[in-house]
């Protein structure tokens, strides 16, 4: 009866973070990997474990026996044969659940000859490509709103880009999270709720027994007949506020309290359930967003549903957005609890309804099927209506042209000494290294040498043409030259793990997203970490 | 393989890979990528240890291990798996415990380093210690959820495992959980013990039946007999055991429902202090429960089974859950060779059940709104959620701590943390310098040495050995002297020369304040020196306190809010104000998933209520502790730091329950956050 089944069992440890909801969504996408390199293997293995739906690997390369020495997925008799069917044979192992396919073509032909391929894709992975095919592939991409995530393991340097028009999350698993009482502005249920005690007349288990969140009503109200008209604000009121409570504890025969634990609860809680009821301004700016007020056929239904808040706010919210409707744990009585619950379950159930039927008459209104939008994803919708987050990535094409290529923030960031801009500046000199030479610096050792002072070009070019005016160490140019382009299985793996996680993150649409990362291991520099930015991707 | 290393790895650095010799302890879920990425980073000598099994919760991030090995040994089958992708491999696998006297210091001097993939803390003691006497490197690692660390330690270099003292496991007085349960945990916490008094290994620490010595009850004795004989079948009961008592009854469902429902619920109403301030519980009956229509499955949800696990059913339905799983557990338990017991675990289908179904008929009883199958499961297995991606990050970056040390840059290594969620100013990864040791350690300082507070009047000797030398200084077979001039031996690792002396007081030995022992384990070459102090004013359920340490804290790990056991840094909670502030063990965390400052101070609030109930609570009975608190933190990590409820985003819906007192509501998501 309520006994798992085998997939609940198998993933019952990943259940626990992102919900049903989100193996669903996981289960119900399709991603594409470009590149079966040690990179893109432990990516999708790292997805394929989980239970993605479908995956399918580009890769017109053959196995060699360097991919065998770096890729767990690729064994000495798969030498010569395609690498995408090689590493899908052995991915799909991994679990049975997962349908694996691959092509056996190279990403440019695929580009040049049917651009839609990648239409059908939930989200694209981009491992080790060079600069001239990713650039094609973004635009693709971009055009068609397909997220790309760009993973590239250089040597001991990692570097992770989401590219994405724009990512909506509902739920974003805020870190803070303040409770949604309302009691700075009670609706009318919770004002007649609370009138129904009485707790001066009540015997003394019941008193004992009053959530602590009536009791702060309770008081508020006397706060304002006694005190101010004001909620307590500072720590002086609060603390006054607190002391009113305090003498509303029962005393016995000798006029020394009871021990009275909710009375203590109410005290302690005084701080946050005082928090004043707004707006957040994140979610402000969502109600002024073209895509919020310029409704149209395409718009999402995140879009509508925000729009159809903003109704709601300005409607029967009377300025406030819906009651999440789930209260903390306290000392109560199972009854009083349960129907104070209720109150508030009641009233976000009510509010609910109230965006859901602005967002029916919107969806009527542009010729939409009211099921478009359904129960459940407006529930989720209402319940995290103050957490709403909407990512927007510049494109790569943005990114990569020396008139928009955020030159202030670069250079302020190499100012900083803990910042690892310089890797980024590093990958775009071997990228440009590429394009002139048809190689990676420092591939053959006995080359190396000969490549330093190359790369050194590379970079001054580079930075020359985007009006960079930065100095970059020689330990980078060496360093860099050193790596000779290489993959090195751990650094490929870590990249796998980090990358996977926001591959997921994408697919589920919750928490937030990363943007974009280099990280890089020793070397010249002692571990520094890894860098995280908005800086180029915004 | 080599031709890949060739460019970003120094030749020397190549070969001081492909002449070491490593070994792996765990083959979970770091564990089994940490194999990978050894094998492919060059290193050619491979050892790995673990004693567990392979399980399907596995099967979502141990990826050397696929459905039909379920039940094998995890390192057999690891090192199987790696050999058949790279069959030039070189592993050696033991399927057994790190702690195995067999893997002594000689075993341990043979590796370059060694690296934990472990979860629990036990063995993570152990293997520091083991590493401390050897010499030898010991990279540490571990993940809950999103979060993750790697740290290293390395002797005289920098802190050692212990080095931080960790708040030790948390307990429930015993009358909580036999009288007056007021949180599910603590139901939950019966529901387990009773498994093991009718199926498992019996121990006198996990009694359920009522506890007629409550002090809070404190009757008159003349009044006792009375109200025994309200309880109709109580005086029977409690002259043979309680799975004698099953037995006898064929393990009979309703009987032992109306025992464990009905009767001892009448019982303990009869204790009526209990009640005055509570809401009394209210018997079930077997027969009207029966009434009841049972629970059909919500329909609409039909499509995804995960919803049922997380749906409550009525009182009805788990009575039936109830009788179901007492038959087939007894099949188990009656196939079984004489003598041998059931081992309760979370991932047996018919134990979970057993616990699910008698932890919520006693929610019932006791007023509380019950919880679903899911949810139990988290709280009774505690369970720290656990995905392939940050198993996969901290094990490539065990790899690069390893090789920073195999070239001579321990200065360059550091202790890492992943973060959940960096905002766009915070790192995902936040790397800090390790710190040296701690010079009081009582693990790796030059003469450790610790004081004691205890009453040597009442500790036993069994006691000092058990409870202070193993489970708290984490020895494995210790031998005790005093260091009375004449060298008396308290307690011997040998079999049989000293059980005499087990149940006898220490102040019988002449051990009083100020005497000092020494205790020793040959194994981890350790030797701690103890100075007794002795006091009579301990508190009650507190057999001693170990000076200097962080005070214990009462509830059960999983419980406690995960927001706790972030750093109690700035309100981002950005910085790990790790190696300083313990928090939650075995995590480290870094990123906050705190509700903004007020939490801490609650959480201060919270633990001086609970340690105020504690001790209005005055049970002569033991505590209860350990059982319950046997952590399933797969994978998990550890490094001081924190102490608290590794759970982590999991903790969320338990945390709350922890903090409400009377009941319980209904479980309901409260939150976008994990499940729901
Ligand atoms: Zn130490």
């Amino acid at each position: 009866m309520a006994r798992p089944g085998p997939k609940e069992q198998r993933y019952d440890r990943q259940l626990r973070l992102w919900g049903d909801h989100g193996q669903e969504a996981l289960e119900s996408a399709h991603v594409c990997v470009i590149n079966a390199t040690a990179t893109g293997t432990e990516i999708l293995k790292n997805l394929v474990l989980p239970g993605i739906g479908s995956f399918t690997i580009v890769d017109g390369n053959q196995v060699s026996g360097e991919d065998v020495g770096n890729n767990f997925f690729l064994q000495k008799s798969h030498i010569g044969q395609n690498r995408a069917q090689s590493a899908t044979e052995l991915l799909q192992e991994l679990n049975g659940d997962v349908s694996g396919n691959f092509v056996e073509e190279s990403p440019e032909k695929l580009l040049d000859n049917d651009p839609s391929f990648f239409n059908r894709f939930n989200l694209v992975v981009a491992t080790q490509l060079p600069e001239s095919t990713l650039l094609r592939l973004a635009e693709v991409l971009w055009n068609s709103n397909i997220p790309l995530l760009v993973c590239r393991t250089y040597g001991l340097v990692g570097y992770m880009r989401v590219v994405i028009k724009e990512h909506t999350v509902v739920e974003s698993h805020p870190d803070n999270m303040l409770e949604d009482l309302r009691l700075d502005k009670p609706f009318p249920e919770l004002i007649e709720h609370v009138q129904d005690y009485d707790l001066e007349r009540m015997d003394k288990k019941d008193h004992s027994h009053t959530p602590w969140i009536v009791i702060v009503a309770k008081y508020l109200t006397k706060w304002f007949s006694e005190k101010s008209e004001q909620l307590p604000k500072n720590y002086k009121e609060k603390e006054a506020f607190k002391e009113l409570i305090r003498q509303g504890i029962l005393k016995n025969d000798n006029g020394t309290p009871e021990d009275e634990e909710n009375f203590e609860e109410a005290i302690k809680n005084v701080n946050t359930a005082l928090n004043r009821t707004e707006i957040p301004r994140g979610i402000e700016e969502l109600f002024n967003d073209d895509c919020c007020l310029k409704l149209t056929e395409q718009s999402s239904s995140f879009w509508i549903l925000v729009r159809a808040l903003k109704e709601f706010v300005a409607n029967e919210g009377q300025g406030s957005l819906p009651v999440r409707g789930t209260i903390p744990d306290m000392m109560a009585d199972s009854n009083k609890f349960i129907k104070l619950q209720n109150v508030y379950r009641e009233k976000a159930k009510k509010d609910t309804a109230a965006v859901g039927s602005h967002a029916a008459k919107l969806l009527q209104s542009l010729g939409k099927a009211p099921e478009s939008v359904s129960e459940r994803e407006l529930k989720l919708f209402c319940s995290n209506a103050a957490f709403l987050h909407v990512v927007r990535c510049r494109s790569l094409a943005e990114e990569h042209s020396p008139n928009s290529c955020s030159r202030d923030a670069i250079i302020s960031h190499m100012d900083n000494p803990d910042s690892e801009i310089v890797l980024y500046l590093m990958l775009r000199a071997v990228n440009r290294f590429y394009k002139q030479h048809g190689r990676y610096p420092g591939v053959y050792n006995y080359q190396v040498e000969d490549d330093i002072g190359k790369l050194k070009s590379c970079l001054t070019g580079f930075l020359q043409e985007h009006g960079l005016s930065v100095a970059v160490k020689d330990d980078y140019v060496h360093e860099f030259c050193r790596y000779g382009a290489a993959e090195p299985h751990a650094v490929a793996a870590f990249m796998g793990g980090a990358a996977a996680q926001e591959v997921i993150k994408v697919i589920t649409g919750q928490f937030f997203l990363q943007y974009l990362q280099f990280c890089k291991y020793f070397g010249v520099l002692p571990l520094t970490g890894l860098f995280c930015s908005v800086l180029l991707a915004n | 393989m080599a031709a890949a290393l060739s460019g970003p790895l120094r030749p020397e650095l190549a070969q001081a890979v492909s002449q070491a010799r490593v070994l792996v302890v765990g083959a979970g879920g770091i564990g089994c990528e940490l194999l990978k990425n050894l094998v492919l980073t060059g290193f050619s000598s491979i050892y790995v240890i673990d004693l567990d099994t392979i399980d399907v919760s596995n099967l979502n991030r141990q990826f050397l291990f696929q459905k039909k090995h379920v039940g094998r040994s995890k390192s057999q089958v690891a090192k199987e798996s790696v050999l058949q992708f790279c069959p030039e491999a070189n592993i050696i696998a033991y399927h057994d415990s790190i702690m195995n006297p067999d893997y002594n210091v000689e075993f341990f001097r043979q590796f370059t380093l060694v690296m934990n993939a472990l979860d629990n803390r036990a063995a993570r003691n152990h293997v520091n210690r083991m590493c401390l006497a050897a010499d030898i490197p010991l990279i540490e690692s571990g993940t809950a959820g999103y979060l993750g660390q790697v740290t290293v330690i390395k002797k005289g270099v920098t802190e050692c495992y212990e080095c931080q003292p960790k708040p030790t496991q948390k307990t429930f007085p015993g009358c909580t959980i036999r009288n007056t349960p007021s949180e599910p945990i603590h139901c939950i916490v019966w529901a387990k013990y009773l498994f093991n008094q009718l199926f498992g290994e019996e121990d006198a620490d996990q009694e359920v039946s009522p506890d007629r010595a409550d002090p809070e009850a404190a009757w008159e004795p003349a009044e006792a007999e009375a109200r025994a004989l309200a309880s109709n079948e109580d005086g029977e009961i409690k002259r043979v055991s309680t799975k004698e008592w099953a037995k006898s009854t064929g393990y009979d469902p309703v009987k032992l429902f109306t025992k464990l429902f009905k009767d001892d619920i009448r019982y303990l109403l009869t204790m009526d202090k209990l009640w005055r301030k509570r809401k009394p519980p209210v018997p079930l009956d077997w027969a009207e429960v029966q009434k009841q229509e049972q629970n059909i499955p919500d329909q609409q949800n039909e499509s995804s089974a995960v919803l049922k696990d997380q749906q409550v059913l009525n009182v009805r339905s788990y009575a039936d859950l109830f009788s179901k799983s007492v038959k087939t557990l007894s099949l188990h338990l009656a196939e079984k060779a004489d003598g041998e017991a059931l081992i309760w675990d979370k991932d047996d289908p018919s134990a979970m059940d057993f616990v699910t179904a008698a932890a919520n008929l006693r929610m019932h009883v006791f007023g509380m709104n019950m919880k679903s199958r899911f949810d139990i499961k988290s709280m009774a297995g505690n369970i720290i959620p656990a995905i392939a991606t940050t198993n996969a990050v901290i094990a490539g970056l065990i790899v690069l701590e390893g090789l920073k040390i195999l070239s001579g840059k321990i200065d360059q290594c550091r202790t890492i943390f992943l973060n959940k969620q960096p905002n766009p100013r915070k790192k995902l990864l936040v790397p800090c310098a390790l710190d040296p040791p701690n010079p009081n350690c009582y693990v790796c300082a030059s003469k450790p040495e610790v004081t004691v507070k205890l009453n040597t009047h009442k500790v036993t000797v069994l006691t000092l050995q058990d409870k202070i030398l193993k489970e708290k200084f984490a020895m494995v077979a210790p031998d005790v002297q005093i260091e009375d001039g004449k060298g008396t031996i308290l307690i011997s690792s040998e079999e049989g020369e000293t059980e005499a002396n087990n149940h006898r007081k220490l102040s019988d030995f002449g051990i009083r304040n100020g005497t000092r022992l020494q205790a020793d384990d040959f194994l981890q070459d350790y030797t701690l020196l103890i100075n007794v102090l002795h006091s009579e004013d301990l508190e009650k359920d507190v057999e001693f306190e170990v000076v200097g340490d962080t005070p214990e804290r009462i509830g059960p790990k999983p419980s406690e809010p995960t927001s706790r056991n972030i750093s109690n840094g700035s309100d981002d909670g950005a910085q790990p104000s790790t190696s300083t502030a313990p928090e939650q063990e075995d995590v480290v965390i870094v990123d906050s998933e705190d509700e903004g400052t007020s939490s801490n101070a609650e959480d201060v609030e919270s633990r001086s209520r609970k340690r105020k109930l504690e001790k209005g609570c005055e049970c002569a009975g033991a505590k209860r502790s350990r059982a319950e608190q046997e952590q399933d933190q797969d994978d998990l990590m550890i490094v001081e730091s924190e102490d608290e409820g590794a759970a982590s985003s999991l903790g969320e819906e338990e945390s709350r329950s922890h903090k409400r007192k009377l009941e319980e509501k209904g479980c309901e998501c409260i939150r976008a956050k994990s499940m729901c």
